[in-house]
């Protein structure tokens, strides 16, 4: 009888130790947002936990960051995370080598915004969810300072050189518009938008495409006659770290700052905030934020459904706290009266993917580190269409 | 017999581990070197590919200025760093010596080493920033428009050499704090009792006897020089436009950005073959004889 109380109780306690036995079922997300942006995203997690009883655990990774560590873990066949925030290039090329799970029937394309998914395609099968993006609509401004000065919104490219000029003259100012730099992407959102305006959005497509050159004569010209004046009037400060360059300006060191609508969550007063875009603009770049189930996570139902959670019901949350702009089908009364400003923006005008986004990989530093060239020695332009252009190849 | 075969037993742990954790990587990095990503063998072909990238060796460079490539910015960052790290040490560790309070400079001068390469990277940056730096505001002192050091190609390199000056420089000036202390006190005053300047007692006494130091302090200071990554990667990603781009940083590009193995095989191959030819003969020169 004793031994048979043994046995029993080494069995029952092999049971329990088995892996999930009685371990609470927990998910982990991860993604880039720290700070105000995190802290936006925690009611989003908290509502899916109310909502499924599933406990959610958030870490936080730059994509960069994420972009040294996955791949090896993937061939390792593991995961940090059952629900990573990537770069869609990065989910659609995983996918094709077996580390992604498959989203198709757990998402449909008429419940968001047209082609909102279409960047975790891979031959018509669904890798990865879409979340809400952000805009660049183009340059911000605070409107006490314009008032103070002044100042108007320019209406064609003319208006826009003088409007520099202006501000160049204005004592304080360092420089009429504030370059953000971080790894690069604050000139590299510039630089597409000069694009997207001057070349057209189909010229954004063919770059993406790789249809279109960097050294064609019409991106050629978009650089030699837009950007290259400017930078070498001085209008543009040099690259200066991004935040830093959002406090600078917003105590008036700068005139214009060219970001996203995240910006609208990282100003202490919002509705002293304005925006234009290059006067002739046809599209703007609007960037939504993909994630993906990597296909090593224990727990692969929970985690579909959190993505899926995340892409919908979760936008809705998401976007009521500000800086970001739905895919999903959101009703416009449930953004803050700020950001539905820059959703109108976008009416009239082609929402662009993100072109450094979309190619990725090392053109895309590569893409970020001429540009940085390109500001400070703008005499250097053509070096620098080439250098895109070969890595490009 | 049983003595040694006892000794033997107890090695063989070591040389598991050694040859799971290094030999085998070396080994596999070396063979990946040889082969193409679509997984041909090339022999060196891939080596003069990668190795002829302008983002290794960029001749344009001699006619217009940064970039010249990572492998001539490494060359130019241990022609400079090299010897600064190595004089400076030693000055610092010398005048040092038996100076009132010198221990307490001596740990400010510490401070540098111990601070993580990340953190000291960083620093770096925000040091050389025309908004918030130091150095910039120094220069402006002395009529220099004030800018982001980092930000500019013919700049960028110069300014990391420096930065990395202060976070190395510590390393040698230990090193050669403890080299001094190994020198008698009769040698001096044998000198001195012979009417040997301080200089000539620097040139014919310290310096000569100080020689293992420097041999080590040589090979390691160009060990870590040649795998400079983490302030590059931190402060300037290599940029502006490849300006401060060095090996280690470029293989890392390779491997995690363009996912080409194969390629930063090669850079870590070419590496660790510099290493070794260029430290084996100095361990040799500085302590062999002994």
């Amino acid at each position: 009888m004793k031994r048979k109380m043994i046995v029993l109780l080494i069995l029952a306690l092999a049971i329990c130790s088995l892996p999930g036995a009685t371990a609470e079922k927990k998910l982990t997300v991860i993604s880039g947002w720290s700070g105000p942006e995190m802290d936006a995203f925690m009611p989003v997690l908290k509502a899916f936990e109310k909502e499924t009883g599933i406990r959610v655990d958030y870490q936080i990774y730059r994509a960069e960051d994420l972009a040294v560590l996955l791949p090896a873990q993937f061939n390792a066949k593991t995961t940090p995370g059952d629900v990573i925030y990537m770069w869609s290039w990065f989910i659609t090329k995983h996918a094709k080598d077996g580390h992604v799970l498959e989203m198709t029937g757990s998402l449909k394309d008429a419940d968001f915004i047209p082609g909102a998914l279409d960047a975790v395609k891979v031959d018509n099968k669904l890798w990865g969810g879409v979340y809400t993006g952000k805009v660049k609509p183009g340059f911000w401004y605070r409107k006490s300072f314009f008032k103070k000065h002044g100042l108007s919104e320019p209406k064609t490219w003319d208006e826009f050189v003088a409007l520099c000029a202006k501000l160049q003259k204005i004592s304080g100012v360092k420089a009429p518009i504030a370059s953000g730099n971080g790894v690069g992407w604050p000139l590299s959102d510039i630089t597409e938008h000069f694009i997207a305006t001057y070349a057209g959005p189909q010229v954004t497509y063919g770059l993406i495409d790789k249809k279109v050159k960097w050294t064609d004569p019409v991106v050629k010209s978009v650089f030699t006659d837009r950007i290259v004046p400017l930078l070498k009037a001085g209008y543009f400060s040099e690259p200066i770290e991004w935040t830093m360059a959002l406090d600078l300006w917003w105590r008036g060191d700068y005139g214009l700052y060219f970001m996203g609508s995240w910006i609208t969550g990282m100003v202490d007063n919002p509705d002293d905030l304005g925006v234009f875009s290059l006067p002739g603009c046809e599209g703007i770049v609007f960037a939504p934020d993909y994630a993906f189930v990597p296909a090593y996570t224990k727990y692969p139902a929970e985690a579909r459904k959190l993505l899926a959670f995340l892409s919908t019901k979760g936008q809705e949350i998401q976007v009521s706290t500000g800086g970001h702009i739905a895919t999903y089908k959101v009703p416009l009364n449930a953004y803050p009266p700020v950001d539905r400003g820059v959703a109108s923006l976008l009416k009239g005008v082609v929402a662009l993917p993100d072109l450094d986004d979309t190619i990725g990989g090392e053109w895309q530093a590569a893409f970020w580190d001429q540009l940085k060239l390109l500001w400070v020695s703008p005499g250097r332009v053509n070096e620098v269409l080439e250098n895109l252009q070969r890595k490009a190849n | 017999m049983g003595q040694t075969r006892g000794r033997t037993l107890f090695f063989i742990p070591a040389l598991a581990l050694l040859a799971l954790f290094v030999v085998y990587p070396v080994a596999n990095t070396i063979w990946l070197s040889f082969f193409t990503p679509e997984g041909e063998f090339a022999f060196f072909k891939n080596y003069a590919d990668v190795l002829s990238q302008p983002e290794i060796f960029d001749p344009r460079g001699f006619e217009r200025g940064f970039p010249y490539g990572a492998l001539i910015h490494n060359v130019i960052w241990i022609v400079l760093h090299l010897p600064l790290t190595v004089i400076l040490g030693l000055v610092f560790a010398v005048i040092l010596r038996d100076i009132k309070g010198g221990a307490i400079v001596k740990s400010i001068v510490f401070l540098g080493m111990v601070t993580p390469m990340v953190v000291g990277g960083i620093i770096l940056r925000f040091l050389f920033d025309g908004n918030v730096g130091i150095i910039p505001s120094v220069l402006a002192l002395f009529g220099f428009a004030p800018r982001t050091l980092t930000a500019y190609p013919d700049t960028a390199l110069f300014s990391l050499i420096a930065g990395s000056l202060w976070l190395w420089t510590p390393f040698s000036m230990v090193l050669y704090s403890a080299g001094l202390e190994t020198i008698p006190d009769f040698v001096y005053e044998a000198a001195v009792i012979d009417g040997a300047s301080p200089w000539r007692i620097f040139f014919n006494i310290t310096v000569p006897l100080l020689k293992p130091v420097t041999g080590v302090v040589v090979t390691m200071t160009f060990l870590w020089v040649l795998k400079i990554f983490d302030i590059v990667f931190v402060a300037t990603m290599g940029g502006p436009g490849g300006a401060s781009n060095v090996l280690a940083l470029q293989m890392y590009m390779y491997a995690f950005r363009e996912f080409n193995p194969n390629a930063a095989a090669v850079v870590a191959t070419f590496l660790m073959i510099v290493a070794l030819v260029v430290s084996i003969p100095t361990f040799k020169a500085a302590g062999g004889e002994e």
